[in-house]
């Protein structure tokens, strides 16, 4: 365990170190707590909701695909660093896992698990581009229409 | 007998007064490392984007700014430290931990130098020991690297769910999609280097990579590094795949509710993985502290030491420039790019590399394998476009709004 000696001792050194700025923190600066500063951020105003406490279902296909991946890369790395003493045995086995494991990838992007956000619309050029649409037809006049004085005036 | 190629020889047998020393000098000598090279890193970025922006950067705290970090890391102390009232208060202070100390850790398994050249294992001579110049070289090397950018997730996980905030969750949650995606794309393209390796530990992969064309860039075909490039870019949450802390849209992401040290701990993480991962790339794939050619006068154990941070400080410079370059990406773009482009195309040039490897080794014609792997790969490749263009069709008949 000698070879781990080494890492404990550095990880030693590194919590004390983020133990030590806490406790120099806490000594330096002030604490002037208040009502505003304790409110979760919200850009200034008042929260109005609860934090969400459902997400969309996406990110738990994605975790779970992680895990399948997770699986493959346990079977892939002993077989990597151990590919000469397994054989061509080991390579044939890997193939084999493999394909299945890459058949149920293609089911599962084919089922759209991994689609996120809307479907992509390209919206043709010339619908934003049309001759009709001019600094007069797209700016509104602002403050003629409907202000008295105008009217009287007009 | 202990193969010491995958062994620090300094660690093995009974620990004795000089052995202990050095271990202790190296723990000391990394911790002080770590530190120095991250506060340079931030000044390095700030300065160099300030270049790229046609601004000057910090350039009033010490000679060039060059104590800015210094100075904003004195700052932090002495502002409040706020615990949202609905926060998780033992998480919350947790989560700081989780981020910083693994990042920390990932320095150890690093060969920061020794001679590699001509089949030589990168030993040194310390004080009448025998020793590598990196902290530590246990067996699992870069399982241990894996293992470290796992909990690191948890950090960023936990620090959003603790906040008690909406922002921080939504970063969060979004943060951990990102970071296990990306995970397994970047352990699939490690599982090609090791196949060439054959070994886990770090001193055995750089010891592997003697001289250029059996650097592993060039010996396992230059996709992995790039696959691993992309992937440890979105592992580290930098631009542009930094949707994390995309401002516009999430404040400040996962660490908004913290401030003080708190804070800072965590903004130490994220530069000190910056470096760290520079190091893993240059470990995994540039051959370590293995030279180009051979400097002359320095002696060979230093000038390792010279070549690994000539290359680390490519890497620093190369994620510099993507930020200060790189629009973000959007989310769906980044899950695309992760799940249907990078894991296919990692998972296919490791069955790739190993069917040329068994090829080799069975003294099949190297020709033929490549041809028939080759049109695997573009069937499988075929498969998922059909896959993709399969589901794009059902989300359109459905008129899928989400």
């Amino acid at each position: 365990m000698g070879q781990y000696l080494p890492v404990v001792a550095l990880l030693i050194v590194g919590v004390l170190f983020g133990v030590l700025s806490f406790i120099a923190s806490r000594l330096l600066a002030p604490r002037r707590p208040s009502v505003a500063k304790e409110a979760p951020y919200e850009c200034g105003i008042l929260p109005s909701r609860e934090p969400p406490e459902r997400f969309p279902v996406s990110f738990y296909i994605v975790a779970m695909l992680f895990i399948m991946f997770d699986i493959e890369i346990i079977f892939i790395y002993p077989f990597a660093v151990a590919r000469q003493e397994l054989g061509a045995f080991a390579f044939w086995e890997m193939l084999a896992f493999s394909s299945v494991f890459f058949l149920t990838f293609v089911y599962v992007i084919a089922r759209g698990a991994l689609d996120w956000g809307p479907i992509a619309r390209a919206r043709r050029l010339s619908d934003a581009v049309s001759s009709d649409r001019t600094s007069s037809s797209t700016i509104r006049r602002v403050g003629l229409e409907g202000r008295l004085d105008a009217e009287q005036a007009a | 007998m202990v193969r010491l190629l995958a062994l620090d020889p300094v660690a093995i047998g009974d620990l004795l007064w000089t052995p202990l020393l050095i271990i202790i000098l190296k723990v000391v000598a990394i911790f002080a490392i770590g530190l120095l090279v991250t506060m340079f890193m931030v000044w390095f970025e700030r300065k160099a984007i300030a270049g790229m922006q046609n601004r000057i950067g910090p350039n009033k705290a010490g000679p060039w700014g060059l104590l800015q970090t210094l100075a904003d890391g004195i700052k932090l102390f002495f502002k409040e430290d706020l615990l949202p009232d609905r926060a998780d208060r033992f998480v919350f202070k947790l989560a700081p931990y989780l981020a910083f100390v693994p990042a920390f850790l990932v320095w150890s398994v690093i060969p920061l130098g020794g001679d590699f050249s001509d089949g030589k294992n990168g030993i040194v001579t310390w004080f009448g020991e025998q020793t590598r110049v990196q902290l530590a070289d246990p067996p699992v090397g870069i399982l241990l690297v894996l293992a470290l950018s796992s909990i690191a997730v948890y950090g960023i996980m936990l620090a959003g769910w603790s906040s008690g905030s909406k922002y921080p969750l939504l970063g969060s949650v979004r943060a951990s999609a990102q970071m296990v995606s990306y995970e397994a794309a970047l352990g699939l393209s490690i599982a090609t280097v090791l196949l060439l390796a054959g070994t886990l530990s770090t001193s055995g992969i750089v010891a592997n990579q003697d001289g250029f064309t059996n650097w592993h860039v060039v010996s396992t075909g230059v996709v992995p590094f790039i696959i691993f490039l992309l992937a440890a870019t979105a592992e580290l949450n930098r631009p542009p795949f930094d949707l994390v802390e995309a401002e516009q849209e999430l404040v400040g992401g996962f660490n908004t509710e913290y401030s003080s040290i708190r804070f800072g701990l965590f903004f130490l993480a994220e530069f000190m993985n910056t470096v760290t991962m520079s190091g893993i790339i240059v470990t995994l794939f540039w051959g370590g502290p293995q030279g180009l050619f051979d400097i002359p006068i320095i002696p060979g154990a230093i000038e390792g030491t010279i070549w690994f941070i000539a290359k680390v400080l490519l890497f620093l410079y190369v994620y510099v420039w993507f930020r200060a370059t790189l629009p973000r990406f959007r989310y769906d773009q980044l899950m695309d790019l992760g799940w249907k482009i990078l894991i296919p195309m990692s998972l296919g040039w490791f069955m790739l590399m190993a069917a040329l490897r068994l090829g080799r080794d069975q003294d099949w014609n190297q020709a033929v394998v490549a041809i028939v792997s080759a049109a695997v790969l573009i069937v499988c490749a075929g498969l998922i476009s059909m896959a993709m263009k399969v589901s794009r069709a059902n989300r359109e008949r459905e008129g899928a709004t989400f």
